[in-house]
């Protein structure tokens, strides 16, 4: 018998090994002792290792941070080579496939993950000296300690989390059949969940774990439930052989469409679209700010490359509009004013970042869905794929830095109201400008990369409605113009009304004053970190380096659709 | 304060900045691949010096070594120059990397930002659009580049003497070299751009740059309204040259100049009343930044900025932008090309608003008692001048006399650099002057209760005279600019004035008895000019001291003594050196004329010049070009020295030149102009001829009304949609967040619930 895995290029894989090394070795060594088994009827004793008094290096709580920040790391760099370097063939088996479009999702996945466990270190601090409480502490200092060396007890969880998560998300990539793709999902949703309340202590961070739990529970059933559907109408599960037979399909089957729409109801979760979405504030709100982060970068990547593989490319007919076109365009609207509206009146930032996220979302899917209306044709296709994954890589510059940033006020005294954000600049200058770089980003002002990606959306929704209507009025040419062209109007209008509270997180920062407490200082790491991210979202968004990204993001679309 | 060797120190942050474009060139780069370094040195030390400067205010470091950042900014403008240096020399040796197209330019893209497709009035999609930035290289621009990047790096070494000595700067330093900074990236940056839309950025960088720097004093009421006023009258400016792009637009449906200039008639289609009105409204643009007639006003009372201000945005750079973007009219006018006809009213219309701004700020310059006034109001003449040429050549352009239209179209430009240099020096020079009479003033009163300080102006030449003894270095400098200015014969401005002057008349004689006008007011500004020019130098240097804070000023520091040594060379003999080495016919690019000695001898030129200068085959000319001779250098100055001069007093030494200047200014007489000065005529002239007390009429009976009007609308009508829209939003938005429950089995009801839309639309869709 042979394997499905023979005769395949071991390189191809070899982030997901990286992740798979690091895994174990962050299982183990924390465990290593001098635990040693003697050898029965003998005095001789054989060293085991596992158990027993751990060493002074395997004791150390600071351990799995470095592991998992060297894990993923290396594995970034394996990542990078292949994105400068693509593998000619990456067909592994049949169900996955390692090319341009996985490869630079998997760097996007592992950059959001390292940026989380630099943010983790100051988060979720490992204290190599934590004091062990004695009976003469008051409550206060009691309660510090405890929670200090609960912290170091927790650390090799957190990590391990993140590193499943990022190899359920890496993999999931390069899935190219459904049930992989599904399996895959599920790894990651699953860490995800956990993350969300790994803060249980916190009554919050419990709460928000057990809902987006529930929820998620519930859309990934309706995914399944869908895929079996899908399974029952075609007898196949991968994306190839359900895409010829979509194409194949004369009428629409009923079987087919309802599979679609019940895998919709699990991706749009994943996404954050409107109505799915409404778990979403609540978790991020509840879980620390870094893994929030995560859930707005990497994890709704992953829902995009599931729902543009599941809609683009199997669910598309050979001409004519597909069926979810109607559909998603509505829901697409639906989320992003859902999104700006509910952000406007929030008090706390990191629900106004979930909902500016779920707008976000909201405008993706505006570009997707005018892939749907089957007027795009190949070029426009190509167009609107690489403007979202413009903007899925751009994300993590402007998304994960107002995360870190929070993540460090967090650790100074709470961002759970805007009060956090006052007096920023004053106490932290480089922080608060970096921070209103982010804002500015995500509110699509010039010259930032928010706005060349959403520049590029809305260009590529307008081409695909140019050419249509004709007329020598406005109001008749407003009535004959393609409908897909209002999509664009709505991505306009709603950028509009988001600069609202885009621009109050910067006026919160500029111009209330500093209360009191000066807070402890932040990490020079991460603050290093939040200000080249800040670099970052002005150097993509302009130069040569946007033209590279966008030309990885050209090749990765292309790579998705042929 | 200054003045030792051990200052020197500081200047080691250059050596790199020196060093980048040798590297550069060994590395195997070419110049005009790297000319995008002379933009982004002094955008990148920007925010350096802005952040640092807040973060490191007051450490001794950041003062001392850094000079509040004067250093970096010297560094990042060391940069530019150098590597525009580089350009240049490229250019004229015709290095093999610098490819000239058939008029000799170079045009490179350096990054197109985005590039789009436009939906087009008849719903077609356009060809793929570039909204991006390029270098446009020909002699003008070298020319101009070479100009801003040479006098911005001096002005800001004098800086460092000037700024960084005065206590009332202290800590406020790196706001100025952040601003000055980024002022300069506009300049250079509108120079090199390669299309009008980038132009207009970066011309509002320095609009909005100028403004900062003019009221770097804010807390003085007359500099915050000075820069109110500057920014204001320029914006008008602005507004049209922004109509006047759009229109453009319209006509050639794209900005680029490599577009436009491809063939600006369009193969002879084009709608020239259209293009006519385009470029009236670019021009308008121009008079504004150049502060011409009607749009003068901002630029006298500009000169509450510090000094250093006045010599980088009043002479050396922005003031030219207007003359650049008029110079970049010529394709379109130019039917010897690809221009279009009939546009020679265009021409008219330049030379005269240059011909009556010359005259008239001559006039006001007349009796300006403040040294920067005079100053300001010359400034504003010899910009007029140059004004006048380009008009004069865009007329013989349209007209088809391409010879002598590109004669005076280079010796306009030719006068720009002339100007420019002498300019930059004087404002330095004249800067000398009032910070260390300031000083002196401060060291004599030193412990008293300061009651005094209001009543003394450092800046009125009524308090000075006698100070070429005591200022040797300044008082020669000053001596040399005011020469060039005058147009004193061999000396730096003569050389180019004398062809704006001639030509002009050339055109009023031979062809077009319109040009009379300007003609007769520039021939009469040249001899004004001797006169205020004169005053000026005779009033602060010559004579017996007028105050007794005289006697206490000494020569500045080396920071401020060398741009002026540097300056008065180039003033004194680049003049000459450059009309020998062919400038005025490579500037005006048709005769593809390499800079340099060509054909000739360096006698056999020198030669040529000189008699062209002086006994032109015009017999015309000929009575033209001595007339101006006998009206600058005799007439002006001999009144001047009628009214103000006298030798220095007993004792008194200065070099033996200056010395023997002022005693001979002694020896013409002296005459009372007490009751001149209190005619009406001059008392006009003392109010600027009432343009500022007309205009703030004008306005507040039309502009102010309208603008209460529309405050009233703004704040009632659109305030009122906006906090409706802003308060319906809110609503909206609490009431959609009241869906948002927090209880789990809510959200799975609207999950299913969307679940269920989802099918019912695709239901509806398929079936």
């Amino acid at each position: 018998m042979t394997s499905e895995l023979d005769g395949i290029d071991v390189q191809l894989l070899l982030p997901e090994l990286i992740m798979t090394i690091g895994l174990v070795a962050i299982i183990i060594f924390p465990n290593l002792g001098d635990a040693r088994f003697r050898i029965p009827l003998t005095s001789f004793r054989l060293p085991v290792l596992i158990g027993g008094t751990r060493f002074a290096a395997t004791r150390d709580p600071r351990i799995p941070n470095r592991i998992a920040l060297a894990t993923l790391l290396t594995s970034l760099i394996a990542s990078l080579l292949a994105l400068f370097d693509p593998p000619e063939s990456g067909l592994i088996g049949r169900s996955l496939e390692v090319d341009q479009f996985s490869i630079l999702l998997s760097n996007v996945f592992l950059a959001v993950l390292i940026l989380c466990t630099i943010s983790a270190a100051q988060r979720l601090p490992a204290d190599n000296r934590a004091p062990i409480p004695s009976g003469e502490d008051d409550a206060e200092s009691e309660s510090a300690k405890t929670t200090a060396l609960y912290d170091n007890r927790r650390q090799a969880d957190f990590h391990i989390l993140l590193l499943t998560l990022g190899l359920g998300m890496s993999l999931m990539a390069k899935s190219t059949h459904l049930f992989m793709l599904f399996v895959c999902l599920e790894l990651a949703s699953l860490s995800s969940y956990v993350l969300v309340g790994f803060h249980k202590e916190t009554g919050a961070g419990g709460e928000a774990g057990m809902k987006y739990f529930i929820v998620g529970s519930v859309a990934s059933a309706a995914g399944i439930y869908g895929m079996s559907l899908l399974y029952l109408w075609n007898g196949s599960l991968a994306v190839e052989d359900l895409s010829e037979s979509w194409r194949s399909m004369e009428t629409l089957d009923p079987l087919a469409a309802s599979g679609v729409g019940l895998m919709l109801v699990a991706f749009g979760f994943k996404v954050g679209a409107a109505p799915f979405h409404l778990a979403i504030p609540d978790a991020y709100s509840g879980a620390s700010s870094m893994v929030a982060g995560v859930l707005a970068t990497a994890s709704k990547a992953m829902g995009f490359a599931a729902l543009i593989r599941l809609l683009v490319i199997i669910a598309m007919p050979m001409t004519g509009a597909a069926f979810w076109f109607v559909t998603l365009a509505g829901i697409s609207v639906i989320t992003m004013t859902w999104g700006n509206l509910a952000a406007l009146s929030s008090e706390n930032p990191k629900r106004v970042l979930a909902y500016s996220s779920v707008a976000h979302a909201g405008y993706m899917l505006a570009a997707i869905s005018a892939i749907g209306s089957g007027l795009a044709g190949q070029t426009g296709t190509e167009l609107i794929l690489t403007a979202v994954l413009f903007h899925l890589c751009v994300l993590v510059l402007f998304k994960m830095g107002p995360f870190m940033v929070l993540s460090s006020i967090e650790r100074e005294g709470g961002s759970h109201d805007f009060s956090g954000l006052h007096g920023l600049s004053s106490r932290d200058p480089l922080l608060a400008a970096s921070m209103f770089v982010f804002m500015l980003s995500l509110a699509g002002v010039p010259p930032f990369s928010g706005f060349l990606s959403k520049l590029l959306m809305i260009n590529g929704i307008v081409t695909v409605s140019a050419g249509t209507g004709g007329a020598s009025t406005v109001l008749s040419w407003a009535t004959s113009v393609e409908p897909v062209f209002w999509l664009a109007v709505a991505v306009v209008l709603n950028s509009a009304l988001s600069m609202f509270y885009y621009l109050r997180i910067g006026m919160v920062m500029f111009f209330e004053p500093n209360e009191g407490e000066s807070g402890s200082p932040v990490n020079p790491m991460v603050r290093g970190i939040v200000v080249t991210l800040a670099i970052l979202s002005l150097a993509f968004g302009i130069g040569p380096s946007s033209e590279l990204l966008i030309g990885f993001a050209e090749d990765a679309a292309v790579a998705l659709m042929y | 304060m200054g003045g030792t060797g051990n200052e020197y120190r500081l200047l080691m942050p250059l050596i790199p900045a020196l060093l980048i474009v040798p590297v550069l060139a060994l590395a195997g780069f070419e110049s005009v691949e790297v000319a995008f370094l002379i933009v982004l040195a002094p955008l990148v030390s920007f925010p350096i010096i802005l952040i640092s400067g807040q973060l490191y205010n007051g450490n001794k470091t950041w003062k001392h070594s850094l000079k509040e950042g004067g250093v970096i900014a010297l560094s990042a403008l060391l940069v530019s120059l150098t590597t525009a240096s580089w350009i240049v020399i490229d250019y004229i040796r015709g290095a093999r990397e610098i490819t000239k197209d058939a008029s000799g330019r170079t045009a490179a893209s350096w990054w197109d930002w985005i590039s789009f497709d436009v939906l087009l009035s008849d719903y077609s999609l356009s060809s793929e659009r570039v909204i991006g930035v390029g270098v446009w290289i020909d002699s003008v621009t070298l020319m101009l580049l070479f100009v801003a990047t040479f006098l911005c790096f001096l002005i800001c070494w004098f800086s460092l003497g000037y700024m960084n000595t005065d206590p009332i700067n202290e800590n406020r330093n790196h706001r100025f070299y952040a601003e000055f900074v980024l002022f300069a990236m506009g300049m250079f940056g509108m120079v090199l751009a390669d299309n009008f839309l980038w132009l207009f950025i970066f011309w509002e960088i320095m609009g909005l740059c100028s403004y900062l720097l003019i009221g770097f004093y804010f807390w003085k009421e007359s500099a915050a309204y000075a820069a109110k006023k500057a920014f204001l009258t320029t914006r008008v400016g602005d507004v049209f040259l922004m109509v006047g792009l759009l229109i453009l637009y319209d006509i050639y449906g794209s900005l680029e100049f490599s577009v436009i200039f491809e063939d600006p008639s369009i193969g002879g289609t084009v709608d020239s009343d259209k293009l006519f009105w385009a470029l009236i409204m670019l021009f308008i643009g121009a008079v504004g930044k150049s502060a011409q007639f009607p749009l003068h006003v901002w630029l006298p009372d500009a000169m509450e900025g510090p000094t250093p201000v006045s010599a980088l945005i009043h002479a050396a750079t922005m003031v030219n932008a207007g003359l650049y973007l008029v110079a970049r009219m010529v394709p379109f006018v130019d039917i010897g090309g690809n221009g279009v006809a009939g546009l020679d009213d265009l021409g008219l219309i330049v030379a005269y608003i240059g011909g009556i701004t010359a005259f008239m700020a001559a006039s006001i310059a007349f009796v300006q008692n403040d040294i920067k006034k005079v100053l300001a109001y010359s400034t504003m003449s010899q910009l007029a001048y140059i004004f006048t040429g380009l008009g004069v050549s865009l007329w013989f352009y349209n007209h088809g006399k391409t010879d002598a239209a590109t004669l005076v179209f280079g010796g306009s430009m030719f006068h720009l650099f002339n100007h420019a240099m002498a300019k930059g020096m004087l404002f330095m020079a004249s800067g000398s002057v009032i910070h260390e009479v300031h000083h002196a003033h401060d060291h004599l009163h030193e412990g008293d209760d300061g009651h005094d300080h209001h009543d003394f102006d450092p800046q009125d030449m009524r308090n000075m005279g006698g100070l070429a003894s005591k200022m040797p270095v300044t008082s020669a400098a000053m001596l040399i600019g005011s020469m060039s200015i005058i147009g004193i014969p061999l000396i730096g401005g003569f050389w180019s004035k004398e062809a704006i002057v001639a030509k002009t008349w050339k055109a009023s004689l031979d062809y077009e008895p319109l040009m009379m006008g300007p003609a007769i007011l520039v021939l009469l500004t040249a001899g004004m000019t001797g006169f205020y020019m004169s005053r000026m130098w005779l009033m602060t240097f010559a004579g017996e001291p007028k105050h007794q804070v005289i006697e206490h000023v000494h020569e500045s520091t080396p920071w401020i003594k060398e741009p002026l040594l540097i300056l008065s060379v180039i003033s004194a003999l680049g003049g000459f050196g450059l009309s020998v080495l062919g400038i005025v016919k490579w500037l005006a690019k048709p005769y593809n004329y390499d800079l340099g000695i060509n054909e000739q001898s360096v006698i056999e030129q020198v030669i040529y010049e000189l008699e062209h200068a002086f006994l032109p085959d015009d017999p015309n000319l000929r009575i033209v070009g001595w007339t101006t001779i006998f009206l600058s250098l005799v007439i002006g100055p001999i009144f001047a020295a009628r009214v103000h001069g006298g030798g220095l007093a007993d004792g008194q030494r200065a070099n033996p030149l200056i010395s023997w200047i002022a005693t001979l200014s002694g020896k013409f007489g002296s005459q009372d102009v007490t009751e001149m000065s209190q005619s009406s005529l001059s008392e006009a002239l003392q109010n600027r001829l009432y343009f500022d007390h007309y205009y703030e009429l004008a306005l507040s009976k039309t502009v102010i009304p309208l603008a209460a009007l529309a405050a009233w609308f703004d704040k009632r009508v659109v305030d009122g949609i906006i906090r409706r829209v802003e308060s319906n939003s809110v609503l909206g938005s609490v009431q959609i967040r009241r869906i948002t429950t927090g209880r789990a089995s809510d959200y799975i009801l609207m999950a299913a619930i969307g679940a269920l839309s989802i099918f019912a639309l695709a239901w509806g869709v398929s079936g």
